[in-house]
């Protein structure tokens, strides 16, 4: 340890120390010196006898050293060793308060992942805080815009020093030499100045230039991430020059980029970048929507200012492209779109908009959560302070000081945080794949478990402000004693505000806990009113998939492979029925077209009406019945010119018609006309929470080479087929695979999985919470009865019965939780209220969701209050008399 | 924790009260003059080594005793004063007291049995 000090020592305090003790003692032995002269010595003696005098100038500059170091490092190891001791001692309690703190820290930090990763985390990019993103609204999908739009506002470099574009990151096959090895990797669309613009540098190679991206189709080059350059080459510097196919498009790698990038997109990493020109003829043709425009604003413009100036040029620009000759229904759709400049510093993210709200809300619940476990701390501390009270008073009279002793209780609080941190950071690993594994993977895409730097300084962070939280007033009441009261013998309970400001922690506890409990109960409602939507159809197990096939395949190939499989399909053990239909059940897409009823009012100009391709027995499969009329059969599939439509539909456009049959629609002003052949239910295609959309489902015309959903209705459940599809698919051909086999009913979960993440993670935060003041509460309850045992055996001896006793101990328990709820319900309806958008079917301030957070409550405190009712009942009167 | 100091904790605590003291009477003295004074009060009975009494006095800084800065000597050379703070004044009571009371305690024992 004095090697360790020695070299602390310097480096703490530095030269200046050094040369004033020098100084001192030159000082001090040149006077001496003096002294010794003056008494007629040589220069030489006088010299010597001062030194000898001092005795050891070495030696008395090491020990003054030392002790310079000293009281930090001297009494801090001391109040650690001391703490060490007292916790070791105190196994229950030590453990109850880690837990409890493991448990707060271990949900904030899970959770602050994933927060971090979607809504905090910057670009790695030149000045993240400049980019903006042009977000457009209105129609035809969101966010991205097209190709013309994006030239027009590259030109404004009064706004802007440089704009980029970039297409969704999107997955494709990769061959990397040769073709035995088959792989997928993922792919962003960029523009030439892409990497100029964010300031990326090539790690090895060159970066793409916009002579890299002029003319469609004729740049087959390609830059890796440096991720994917170390996983798949290895890091082998050769790589440039190499071609690689994808798709079984060849490309020359020209460069790697720089290490940490992943493109702009945080929901997929990209781990390849292509010219946009290589996209296709179509990419710039004002009506292809693909483009992610991302500008860097100029230093002096603000968002403000851009928004203006892109209102203007976006009004212009649509007036220039669309302003004739466009049908009106068509007009409607433009007019209604605008362009909004959003901050892009934290990269696009679909996701973001997804479980962004729900990752709010749940970093609100753990920071309660963990204010919740802070108190149960508290509240053992101070059990534990009114246990050792006569040593503490022992201590002041022996002479310790104020401060030394609130130092001391601190550093005990420390070691509870520090120990708190580390088990909370392991259960926080664990917690994050569950929730991981709770996410399909394509949304747990961009969330990866390793506890990285600004995770774990916050959880280190939280560790030390809760170590304050919970320590800091136990430690200043417990060293507020008076030696000269609590020594006297007989003393032990003089004191009255240790059991205030525990009850008082513990009404905290609950009213806290009551906001999570009551949040838990609307999140659950909600979810449960999701799923009892009446969806129109009721097999949910039917499997739903669509082929893959490279793109060298002929439409002619395709098509004749998918009617090989379809057939091969129709007959396999297990299945049942085979449909196929586009855009498929709850896929997140749709198709729309312009249509008009004859004679109808409400179409006198053409509207927009959402329809599915669909081939024969589609409703059959699914389990939805026909209300009128007949679905299509196989005569009907090509050319026939009759529609379904849903009861959405008759009801807007047909006024409602009890017959409708026959009715006839034209679609796009075209002359041969649909006739009405039947009439289905209202079934939402895309989510649960839309509301009955009208829609019209046409016979399957198109080439089957286009990827349509495949149905398949089993007898068994559905995931026993896999395999068996697998087989059937393998034997299509090399490389065609299926995407995404999966029932409806998992299709449907993943449209709600910001409603199944909040109801699973509120519920089990709500527990928590719930489990920790009911352990707060038995805390003080126990205590309580304890102290008024006395009592209790006196009232018991003249005659008071075993119930009255119980209500008595029950009474102080549900008191304390009626002030919590008191307390906590208005917070929690302000809550409530705050979250009300995410809610489904059921209003913020739900009656059913808090009456059963009131009822739980009850019953908890009922729980907490039990064992300790149940030793006040059980008490010997003769026992408890004579101990007092 | 070993720290090369070979006085007990006893003689550590004397020490302190004869700094205090001499501070005390005298005013701000830098370390040579408050080894000269003390060795003359002691009329030279006390054996100690003049080196000793600077970690003495960090010590007692370091509990807020007393407390120093640099100003220039008789002598005309800059040197290190040390005078009294409020604490150090509490701590003389405090000491003396504990000294009268083992120096009566110390008495019983040695005073003839009776």
């Amino acid at each position: 340890m004095r090697t360790l000090l020695h070299c602390l020592m310097p480096l703490v305090r530095g030269r200046r120390a050094e040369r004033e003790l020098d100084l001192e003692v030159d000082f001090h032995l040149s006077m001496q010196e003096q002294e010794f002269r003056l008494q007629g010595m040589s220069a030489e003696a006088a010299r010597a006898a001062a030194l000898r005098e001092f005795g050891g100038v070495a030696r008395t500059k090491e020990t003054y050293r030392e002790r310079r170091g000293l009281p930090w490092f001297e009494t801090t190891a001391r109040d650690i060793r001391y703490a060490l001791r007292g916790l070791a001692r105190n196994r229950g309690f030590t453990a109850a308060a880690v837990l409890s703190l493991a448990l707060g820290i271990g949900a904030n930090t899970a959770i602050f992942s994933l927060f971090h990763t979607l809504m905090m985390r910057r670009l790695p990019v030149k000045d993240p805080q400049k980019l903006v993103l042009m977000y457009r609204t209105g129609g035809w999908g969101r966010g991205y815009a097209s190709y013309p739009l994006y030239l027009e506002i590259q030109k404004r470099t009064d706004l802007f020093d440089g704009v980029l574009a970039r297409a969704g990151v999107d997955r494709v096959r990769f061959d990397a030499a040769g073709g035995d090895r088959l792989e997928t990797v993922w792919r962003e669309f960029v523009t030439g100045n892409y990497f100029a613009v964010l300031g990326i540098r090539p790690a090895l190679g060159r970066l793409f230039t916009d002579d890299d991206n002029r003319t469609p189709g004729a740049h087959p080059l390609a830059i890796i991430s440096y991720d994917f350059w170390q996983r798949c080459f290895a890091g082998d510097p050769s790589v440039v020059g190499r071609t690689v196919k994808l798709d079984a498009q060849p490309l020359t790698v020209i460069g790697v980029a720089a290490p940490g990038f992943h493109g702009i997109g945080v929901d997929r990493a990209a781990e390849l970048w292509e010219p946009a020109m290589m996209k296709g003829d179509s990419i710039t043709q004002p009506g292809a929507n693909w483009a992610w425009i991302v500008a860097r604003r100029r230093p002096e413009k603000s968002r403000a200012q851009i928004q203006a100036a892109i209102d203007v040029l976006y009004e212009q620009h649509r007036n220039s492209v669309w302003g004739v000759n466009v049908n009106a229904a068509f007009r409607k759709i433009v007019m209604a779109q605008r362009l909004e400049v959003k901050d892009a510093g934290l990269g696009i993210s679909l996701l973001r908009e997804q479980f962004g709200g729900a990752l709010g809300v749940l970093m609100a619940a753990v920071v309660l959560v963990l204010l919740v476990a802070c108190a149960n701390v508290a509240n053992l501390l101070l059990a534990r302070n009114a246990a050792r009270e006569k040593e503490i008073a022992l201590r002041f009279s022996l002479g310790a000081t104020r401060s030394r002793l609130i130092r001391q209780a601190l550093t005990e609080c420390l070691l509870l945080a520090v120990a708190g941190a580390a088990f909370g950071i392991a259960f926080a690993l664990l917690g994050e794949s569950a929730i991981l594994r709770f996410l399909p993977a394509a949304s747990a895409n961009p969330f990866r478990i390793s506890p990285n730097a600004p995770v774990l300084a916050f959880s280190i962070a939280i560790s030390l402000l809760s170590a304050l939280l919970f320590g800091l007033a136990p430690a200043l009441r417990s060293t507020a004693v008076d030696p000269a009261i609590h020594l006297r013998p007989g003393s032990t309970r003089v004191r009255t505000w240790q059991p205030t400001m525990r009850r008082l922690l513990v009404v905290t506890q609950v009213a806290f806990s009551v906001v999570l409990v009551a949040l838990a109960g609307l999140f659950s409602r909600s979810l449960s009113e999701l799923r009892a939507v009446n969806l129109g159809f009721h097999n949910q197990s039917v499997v739903v998939f669509s082929l893959d096939f490279p793109n060298g395949w002929k439409p002619e190939a395709r098509h004749s492979a998918y009617e090989r499989f379809l057939d091969r399909v129709q007959h396999l053990p297990g299945g049942a029925l085979v449909s196929y239909g586009s855009p498929g059940p709850f896929r997140g897409g749709s198709a729309s077209r312009t249509m008009r009823v004859p004679g109808s009012a409400v179409t006198a100009e053409p509207v927009w009406i959402n329809f599915q391709s669909i081939a024969p027995h589609f409703f059959e499969t699914i389990g939805s019945p026909v209300l009128a009329g007949r679905e299509f059969n196989l005569s009907d599939t090509g050319s026939a010119q009759i529609a379904l439509v849903n009861q959405a539909f008759v009801r807007q456009f047909l006024g409602g018609d009890p017959n409708p049959l026959n009715r006839v629609i034209s679609f796009d002003d075209s002359k041969p006309v649909s006739h009405i052949a039947g009439i289905v239910s209202d079934i939402p295609h895309n989510a649960l929470r839309e509301k009955p959309v009208p829609t019209v489902y046409l016979p399957y015309s198109k080439g089957l080479g286009d990827g349509p959903d495949i149905l398949l209705r089993t007898n068994g459940p559905g995931t026993a087929v896999l395999p068996a599809l697998r087989r059937e698919v393998s034997q299509l051909g090399p490389q065609v695979t299926f995407t995404e086999p999966r029932t409806i009913r998992q299709r449907i979960d993943e449209t709600i999985l910001e409603d199944r993440l909040l109801a699973t993670l509120g519920g089990f935060f709500g527990a928590l919470a719930l489990l920790l003041a009911a352990i707060g509460l038995y805390g003080v309850v126990a205590y309580g009865t304890v102290r008024r045992m006395g009592e209790i055996g006196i009232r018991v001896a003249l005659g008071a019965r075993r119930g009255t006793v119980v209500w008595m101990v029950l009474r102080d328990a549900l008191l304390l939780v009626a002030v919590g709820l008191a307390i906590g319900l208005p917070f929690a309806m302000a809550a409530a209220r705050a979250v009300g958008s995410m809610l489904f079917g059921i209003r913020p301030v739900d009656p059913a969701a808090f009456l059963l957070t009131g009822t739980v409550l009850a019953v908890a405190g009922v729980g907490a209050a039990l064992l300790p009712a149940r030793r006040a009942a059980t008490v010997d009167p003769a026992r408890v008399l004579r101990h007092e | 924790m070993p720290t090369g100091e070979p006085k007990t904790d006893i003689l550590q605590g004397t020490l302190d009260l004869m700094v205090l003291r001499t501070l005390e009477s005298m005013g701000p003295q830098h370390g040579f003059g408050l080894a000269k004074r003390i060795q003359q009060i002691s009329g030279g009975a006390l054996d100690l080594n003049q080196g000793t009494l600077y970690p003495a006095l960090l010590r007692m800084e370091q509990r807020g005793w007393i407390k120093s800065h640099w100003g220039v000597s008789d002598a005309n050379r800059r040197a290190k004063f040390y005078e009294m703070t409020r604490a150090g004044r509490k701590q003389i009571a405090q000491e003396s007291q504990d000294w009268a009371r083992t120096v009566a305690l110390m008495e019983r024992f040695l005073r003839p049995a009776e």
